[in-house]
Order: structure tokens, then sequence, then C-alpha cells
């Protein structure tokens, strides 16, 4: 019989053991991949969701000038690391004809049929336009017009007048990222051919890739360029989703860090009771002249297998629950449910991870386990706390909370990207863990003399068994510690940013409806300013309308960083729609009055200017100062934006035409208005949409994120109690002689299940509180993270009824943790229980 | 007659427990010299907290002294690192506890078997040992029992079956029969003077129970660290 032998008869004598210490794997290593595959399911969901409402990521290559151009201009782009397609694009207003109905369209003008094929564009119903005579016409326009594949259309163009055939009908949200509002999809020969402009486009749309860094791209493109064309983000195309998303993404890689943290911590936890229950044995071992070295191999070849057999549970549990998770995060993002995609290196992966894990955390019981005194690992009496671990830990606390705020120091001065505030946060938790012994105990002795004196007996005998075993105590805790100030933490930094935004959109679109130039029709801008004008009027004409604001979007550059430039009318009877930073509403007024403007906090991050500086703003070519009176919270373009009175606008840069209207609606009579704007929409190609529409495409975003992340943190949780179930199991298991010996001196078992409970919950509240410290740090460390990217602090506001759920869900746990080891313990006879080893 | 070779000596070896602080060190033995010959039976006792136990301990190499030194075999324990201490526990000194020490998933044939396993030795070896110390203690037909299938008696004696199974220059018994009725403590004690009388096996016992310390061949009597008497035949009054 060698130690292997040894090792196989330990687990058939306590095999409860040995599952326990392989579940904990499993239990980790599960969490870590549906962690990971509802991270990804998240990120893939995001993706759609910002697909849906803000198109796929793209840049635009334009003429300086704003003109059509050719292009065959445009060098090969295709090949810049991060693009996924090229596409020209070629605008054309032209009057529509079903029937008896005629309408004013706008078409678009591109190959359908490699879009398709690339997955750009999908098609409802049909197939792609491919002869001079055909076209395909937006699902939700074909719907209303009765229209279905294989009807004919009169398409009313410079040249002649077609009859067409549509071929194929388009989801509109597909169209959205390329159309700008056009309906009507036709071939870009055909098109151009027909309007008699051969070969010029409006512009050229490069998509990119998910995921990649797209300023990166930008400049990659920009240096190709000729002179005369430029590289640009859509100017308009409010970057809406990266910044509500931005923090989410941020909490996403939290979750997924801090739930590979509670992993290990209930591995290590589990080993470490695995090890400290046998330590008599292992002790007996060396006495008996088995070497240091021996015992070591025993528990970490012990450690390796049960790593490697929980970590193949895990692994499969993982998977199986992943795609339920998924298609939850799907249903929450209001997006259709992605395949759940398994990179095949997971698997292999996750076990190698939790042989790993397992192996790491049994080193250190091992390594104590070989260093007790040989009389002290005889003794039946529990082992006293080493004062070395002790100090050990005191020293690794304030080490990482050096290195952990050294991280926000250095990316507070820019030396690290926001990122690394993941890495940082996840020190500082780690830190407030080892930090845990040392709160904890004393936190335990009160919340202690808090126990009704009714159960002051068990509430005694509770604390002493917590305050014995500081180690272990910590461990557990780490766990409740880490699932606490996760909910916490993230649940006060989500809600925070997403409030944030919200009451910025609150402000920002206070009409009741919002009439949205395509802004990308190649006419001149006195043409469109002047149409504009037209368009203005009509609108302030309506009947029931109180008041309308016009809003200009243009592109700009400031020091080389592209920037959005807004006009806006900025009436005096309404409130300022800007949250100004260091200045008051009535200072940002009154300097916008006088021609200044006021600058977006994400555009002076980037840019360096501050408020009073003097900047060289170039828009449609031409290069004027202008005088940065303030700065203002805006999340347009990702908060890179220059704002100004449209007056200021016109006579500094020339811009006459309201991208945007704003028409607010008399008392009572905003559902009146919806047939005339269509009317001046149409008529204008614009798109019409009631501020309720719009507050739900933001919503749509905002709930499915926070829902997804929820549900996210909901599987922490649930990660957070099995492992704390797991490891109260063990603790119970271990002090089955401590019960069995209280029994003996007549406890009665309702005392004795009282005081396990009692043991669990008062480690759960102490836990609490802690997590509680350590959530509220957790988001001040996401905001600030958050801050470089937003460039404006976000205020932590503490959310009462956050906190307590999460403390009552910690209670909750830890009871029912202990409640049913505790029955069993009792249950068994008192001999069998006193003689256990 | 001529003296037995001896086998194990000391030195002026001392051992103060310290609690933290000078005050509240604690010396348990305090500068002993002492010497045992190959076949000796000596049996150890004094009272509570005299240092017998400490002494065996430290005889045993499970503690290391303070101060001063022990020789086993002209080696001194003092010297040697961990795993060359652990070498010696394992091949050339056998245990035997009050608490009989038996690791509970192992049957009796593989808990006297252990110490041969560690030392590398081959199955069949482990199992051909093992079974002549079982022999040799009575207890070959109980090998395949668990310990919790045994009696104490029948526990200890398995427990001396292990200390005899690598053929050891000494066992060390700490309070063999603290645990024992008086009937099993009579036959463990028989079973211990019938290995020294055939086996010419030294034996080194920590009592303090006068009858167990009467069949030893020597008594050593330790008060407050020190040795106080030390007595071949009867024990003092």
């Amino acid at each position: 019989m060698n130690l292997r032998g040894l090792l196989i008869r330990q687990w058939m004598r306590r095999p409860g053991r040995a599952l326990a210490a392989a579940l904990s794997v499993a239990v980790a290593v599960g969490a870590a991949v549906a962690t990971w595959a509802a991270a990804d399911a998240s990120r893939v969901g995001y993706k759609r969701l910002t697909e849906a409402v803000a198109g796929v990521p793209t840049i635009d290559v334009t003429a300086r000038d704003g003109k059509r151009f050719d292009a065959m201009a445009v060098p090969r782009v295709v090949d810049v690391p991060g693009v996924r397609a090229v596409v020209p694009l070629f605008y054309r207003p032209s009057l529509l004809r079903v029937g008896e109905s005629r309408l004013r369209e706008v078409a678009v003008g591109v190959d359908v049929a490699a879009l398709v094929s690339a997955g750009l564009l999908t098609l409802e119903s049909g197939e792609p336009c491919r002869e001079d005579d055909e076209v395909v016409l937006d699902a939700t326009l074909a719907k209303g017009l009765g229209v279905v594949v294989g009807d004919e259309v009169l398409f009313f163009a410079r040249r002649r007048v077609a009859r067409m055939r549509v071929t194929g009908l388009a989801a509109t949200d597909s169209l959205r990222w390329f159309a700008e509002g056009a309906t009507v999809v036709a071939d870009i020969q055909v098109l151009e051919s027909m309007s008699l402009s051969t070969a010029e486009v409006d512009r050229v749309r490069v998509v990119l890739a998910a995921d990649v860094d797209r300023e990166g791209v930008l400049a990659a493109v920009a240096e190709r360029l000729p002179e005369g064309l430029v590289a640009e983000v859509p100017a308009g195309r409010a970057s809406l989703a990266d910044d509500v998303l931005h923090s989410a993404n941020l909490g996403l890689d939290f979750v997924t860090a801090l739930t590979l943290a509670m992993a290990w911590f209930i591995v290590g936890n589990a080993m470490l009771m695995n090890v400290a229950e046998r330590r008599r044995g292992l002790t007996l071992i060396r006495v008996l002249g088995g070497t240091g070295r021996q015992v070591r191999r025993l528990v970490t070849v012990e450690a390796a297998i049960l790593g490697a057999l929980g970590a193949a549970v895990g692994a499969a549990a993982g998977l199986a629950a992943a795609a339920p998770i998924s298609a939850g995060i799907a249903r929450a993002l209001q997006t259709r449910a992605g395949d759940v995609v398994v990179h095949p290196l997971l698997v292999p992966v996750a076990v190698a991870l939790g042989v790993v894990i397992a192996v790491a955390a049994a080193w250190w019981p091992a390594r104590q386990a070989t260093s007790v005194d040989l009389l002290e690992g005889l003794s039946v009496l529990p082992a006293k706390p080493a004062r070395e671990s002790m100090r050990v830990l005191l020293v690794a606390a304030v080490l990482l909370s050096v290195v952990a705020f050294g991280c926000e120091l250095a990316m507070a001065f820019g030396l690290l990207p926001p990122r690394a505030s993941v890495i940082s946060g996840v020190v500082l938790l780690l830190a407030f863990v080892a930090f845990t012994p040392f709160f904890l105990i004393p936190l335990v002795r009160i919340l202690g003399r808090l126990v009704p004196p009714r159960w002051r007996i068990e509430g005694r005998l509770a604390v002493e068994q917590i305050v014995r075993q500081p180690i272990r105590t910590a461990l557990t805790a780490g766990v409740l510690v880490v699932a606490v100030s996760n909910g916490i933490g993230l649940g006060h930094a989500i809600r925070d940013s997403v409030d944030d935004v919200l009451g910025w959109y609150g402000k920002m679109l206070r009409a009741d409806w919002v009439l949205t130039q395509a802004g990308a029709l190649s006419v001149s801008r006195q043409e469109r300013g002047a149409a504009s004008r037209d368009m203005e009027a009509e609108a302030r004409g309506l009947d029931g309308v109180a008041d309308v604001e016009g809003i200009g979007v243009a592109t700009g550059r400031i020091s080389g960083q592209v920037c959005v430039v807004i006009a806006r009318d900025l009436p005096s009877a309404l409130p300022l729609p800007l949250v100004p930073v260091d200045a008051t509403e009535a200072d940002v007024r009154q300097a916008l009055e006088r021609g200044e403007a006021v600058a977006g906090t994400v555009l002076a991050q980037r840019t360096g200017l501050k408020a009073g500086d003097d900047v060289v703003v170039e828009v449609f070519g031409r290069k004027t100062p202008v005088r940065v009176a303030a700065l203002v919270v805006d999340y347009t373009s990702g908060g890179a934006s220059l704002v100004l009175r449209r007056d200021a606008a016109r006579r500094l840069f020339g811009m006459e035409a309201a991208d945007v209207l704003l028409v607010t609606a008399a008392e009572g009579r905003s559902p009146a208005l919806r047939e005339p704007l269509e009317a001046i929409a149409r008529k204008h190609s614009m798109f019409l949409r009631s501020f309720g529409e719009l507050r739900g495409f933001i919503d749509r975003i905002v709930s499915g994120v926070v829902g997804s992340l929820w549900s996210i943190l909901g599987l922490g949780f649930v990660v957070g109690s099995l492992g704390v179930a797991n490891t109260v199991t063990m603790s119970v298991l271990e002090q089955q002689r401590s019960l069995g010996l209280l029994r003996a001196v007549g406890m009665r078992r309702g005392q004795v299940i009282g005081m396990v409970v009692l043991q669990s919950v008062l480690l759960g509240a102490a836990a609490g509180i802690v997590g509680l410290v350590a959530g509220v740090t957790t988001a001040l460390f996401i905001q600030f993270a958050s801050q470089p990217l937003l460039g404006h602090p976000l205020a932590l506001h503490i959310r009462p009824g956050v906190v307590v759920a999460n403390l009552l869900a910690a209670l909750a746990v830890t009871a029912l943790a202990a409640w049913l080891p505790a029955r069993r313990a009792v249950k068994l006879e008192l001999l069998e229980a006193l003689s256990t080893e | 007659m001529h003296a037995p070779p001896t086998i194990l000596r000391t030195e002026r070896l001392e051992k103060t427990f310290s609690g933290g602080d000078a005050q509240s060190a604690v010396a348990a033995v305090g500068g002993v010299d002492f010497q045992v010959g190959r076949g000796e039976f000596v049996a150890i006792t004094g009272a509570s907290g005299s240092g017998k136990s400490t002494l065996l301990h430290m005889l045993g190499g499970i503690t290391r002294p303070t101060a001063g030194r022990v020789l086993l075999e002209g080696v001194d324990l003092a010297t040697l690192d961990d795993d060359a201490l652990a070498a010696i526990r394992r091949r050339r000194i056998g245990f035997v506890f009050q608490r009989y020490n038996l690791l509970p998933e192992l049957s009796l044939l593989e808990n006297v078997s252990l110490p041969l396993a560690l030392d590398g030795a081959t199955p069949a070896r482990c199992e051909a040992a093992a079974r002549a110390a079982l022999e040799a203690v009575g207890m070959a037909h109980r090998g395949s029992h668990r310990p919790d299938e045994l009696s104490g008696g029948e526990q200890q004696r398995g427990a001396i079956a292990r200390a005899l199974v690598t053929d050891p220059a000494v066992v060390l018994a700490d309070e063999p029969t603290g645990a024992l009725d008086s009937a099993n403590s009579a036959r463990v004690v028989e079973l211990l003077q019938r290995l020294v009388a055939e086996r010419q096996q030294t034996v080194i016992l920590v009592t303090h129970d006068p009858a167990v310390a009467a069949a030893a061949g020597r008594i050593v009597r330790m008060q407050d660290g020190l040795i106080d008497t030390d007595s071949v035949g009867t024990p003092p009054p």
C-alpha cells in the first residue's frame, strides 16, 4: 500500500469530504465557464443592439468640400486591419409611384448582392436586385404600401421614369447603418446612370469588424487617402451605444474577473479545510517517517485529481448552463439569441485551470501541514492560527492596497488605460479579503452581542468557532465579500452611469417630436439651408405647435481631432440642455449669446482644451477661431462635441441647415401633430420620430444592458451561494467531533443546529458589512475609471434598496447553507460523531 | 558481565517552551544526561509536568531540543535536516502512542506496513514484514480489519507491530497503557517484555503507572525536568 493507495482509502472512508472538495472546483470552473459564456453572450447582444440602434461601426470617406467624388479616387483600404467591408454609397431623392400613391423617397445605390452576401443587408423576402429595372424596398415602407415581391413601382429619376420590379424587401433595421433614411435600394451603377452621375459617390462607408479600435482604423485609412478626401466618424451618428455600454463593458470585465477571484476563494477554502481536517493523519505520517515532500505530494496529487474531476464536471455544467443563460441575456437585450459558440480551447483550458487552481490552493495548506510542529499536529485540540500566517496576510493586504491605489493614480494621470481599473478593482477586493480576518473578528464579536439572550450560549459558541479559525473564516467570508461587493458595487455603478446618461437625455430631448435629416444628401450647403428654413417655417406654422428648435450638425476638427459641431437655437424660455462643469447655467448661456462655444468633456479630455481657451475649428474646410467658454457634459458622438448657438454657427462656419428639428406641441396636441409632421418629413426627406420612440430606443439599450448585467450578477450570487454552501458544509463536517462533544455534555439537537446556523449567519452579516464597504469602493473605482472616457465625474448615490437586498441575500444564503449540514450532523450517532478523526 | 553497547545517549539535553516572552517560558527538560544500552527496557516515570513525555519526544526526534544533544547509534539528531530526521524516525525508531494513532481509513495490515511504504519498500516486502510484525504481537488474524473494528487493546498491539515493522533500534512508547483497562494493560506490558527478552529490542516507555514501570528493567524517575533517580530493578517507593 503506497501513498496513492492511502489517498484512495481516505476518499473511500470520507467520500463526502472528497466530494465537497471536488464540488468546490466544479462550482468554480462551472461558474467561470458560465460567466464567460454569459459575458460573451452579453457582448454579442450589445453588438447586435448597437447595430440595431446605431448601425454597425463605420467610418466614412468623404470629399473635404462635401461634394460628390469619383469612387475610383479612394485607394484600396479593405486590407487595413479591422476593415470588414468597403461600401460606396450614392443617394438620390426621387419620387415613387405605387398605384395611386406618390411618395417622395430617398434612393440609395449600393452593390446590393454583395451587401446581402456579406451579411450587411438582410432581406426579409425575395432576392437582391441585379438588373436595370429592379429595386429592393424597405420592408416597413412596402408593408405600408401593400407592396410585395414581384410588384412593379414607378421610379422618377433625372434621366427617365422607369417601371421597376421589386425583387426583395429589406429588413428596416439592417438598412439603418447605410441608408440614412433611404427606403429604395438599387444597384449603384443603375442609380448613378439614371441620375446622370456616372462613377460619382456621396461617400464610401468603411464597415469595421466588431470590437475593433475605431480610432486606429480611422488613422490607418486617413493615411492612405489623397488630398481632398477625408476619413471621419460619421457626423451626428452618436456613439450612444458606446457611451451607454462603456460602464456596462467595464462591469462585464469586473464580473468576469471577480467570478474568477470568487472561484479561487471557493477552491482555496475547500482545499484548506480538506487538509486542515486531516491534520492529525498527515502529522502521523510525518511522525512515522514520512518526509514533508511526501506529505506535500500526497496533498497536491489529491488536489490535482479532485481538481481535474471537479473541473470536468464543472466545465460540462457550465456549458450546459451557458445556452439558457445566453438565451436569457438575449431576451433581456431584446435581440435574437445567438448560437453559443464554444471556443475549442475553452473546455481544456477550463479543466487545466481547475487543476492549476486546485493545486495552487492546496499548496499553502500542504505547506502548513508539513511545517506544523509534530506534537501540535498530533493533538486532538484544534490548531491555533499561526501568527506568521496573520503577519503574511497583513503584509499582503497592505501591498495589494498599495498596488490597487497605485493603479488608480496611474490611470488618473493617464499612465494606464481606463480598463486597468478592472485589474486594480480585483486587486483591491483581494486586499479587502486579506484584511477580512482583522476586521471580521471584532465585527463578529460585536454582532455576537446582538444575539438575543435566549440564544446566548449558542451565540457565544458560534462566535468562538468563527474566531478560532481566522484564515478559514476569511476565505469563507471572502466568497461572500466578493458576492456582496459585486452586487452592491456594480449595482451602484450601473445605476449611476445609466442615470447619468438618462439625465442627460432628459435634458437634451425635451420635445414631443423629432425630425431628423438624413444628412447624407450631396446638395450644397446653401440649398440645404434654404430647404431647412422652409421646413422650419412649415413646422412652426402647424396648428398645435408650441415651439420648434433647429439643431445643425457638422463634422469639425480641433487640433487634428474629429468632433461634432452642434448648432442649436437654445431658446431662452427653455432650460439649457447641457450640464455645465464648473460653471453656472447663466454664465454658459451668456457666453453662448456672445458667440462663444462650449465643449464636451470628452473633446476637452482628448484635445487638452480648457474653459477660456481659444481654439481653431475646421468645418466645411474653413478654419475659424472660436473661444471655448466652458466645458459641458455631453454624450453626442461620445461627448466629443462643440456646441454653440445657431446664429453664431451660421456666422462662423456657414452652418445654415437644421439637421434635427425638435418640435414641442401645445398642451394635449401632440398626437394630432403626427400626420402633418409626417407630411413635412416626407416632403423634406426627414425621419419623424416621437420623443417616446426615441426614449424607447434609449430605454431599450439601457434596460437591456442593465438586465443582462443583473443576470450575470445574479449568476455570480448563485455561484457565491453554492461556494458558501459548500464551505459551510465542509466546516460542519470538520466540526463533527466538537458538535458531538457538545451533545455529549447535554446540548439539545435543536441547540446545536441553532449554533451552526448562528455561526453561519454571523459570518454572513460580518462579511456583508465588509462587502458593503468593498462594494462602495468598487463602485467608486468603476466611476473613477469611467472619468477619462466620459470626461466628467459621476456622483455616487447610495441606494438603500440595493444595499439591503444584497445584505439580506447574504444572510439568507448563509442561513440556508448551514441548515442542511447542521441537521445532518446532529442526526449522527453520538459515538460516531465523537470518534470522528 | 559486560554492559550492553550504548544505543541512545543524551548530553545536557534541554527543552524550553517559549510563551512569547521570557517570563512565560517554561523549562520542560533542563539538562538531562542519560544513556540506554541495546536490549534495555527503560521506564521513565514522574508526575504530570515532570518532563518525561518531552524527553521521550526529543529522543524520538519529534521535538528538537533547545540545547544539548541526542545521539542515536552515534548520530546526533540535532544536526540532521527534516528529511534526514524523518528517515531516522522511519527506519530506526518505532513509536507507540497512548491513543494508538492508527489511520482509520487503512486496514491493520496496511497501518503496520505504512513506515515501510513511506520508505519505498515493495508492496510484497511491506506485506511480508507487516504480517511478521503482526504475528509477533499475536494479531495476524486481525490484519484485514480496520481500526474501528478492533478493541483498544488490539489497536495498541497493532500499533506496537507498526513500531516493530522496520526492526528499529529503539521503540519509544508514550503511556502505551494509558487508554487501556488493566487486563489489556497487562497484555501490552507482557508483549513489550517478551520483545525485549526474545528480540533484544530496546524499549523506552513513559508511564505514570507504577505497575507498568515495575515491568521494566530500569526505572528513570523525573522531577521538574531533571532525572531524580535512575535505578535498576524495582521502582523506588
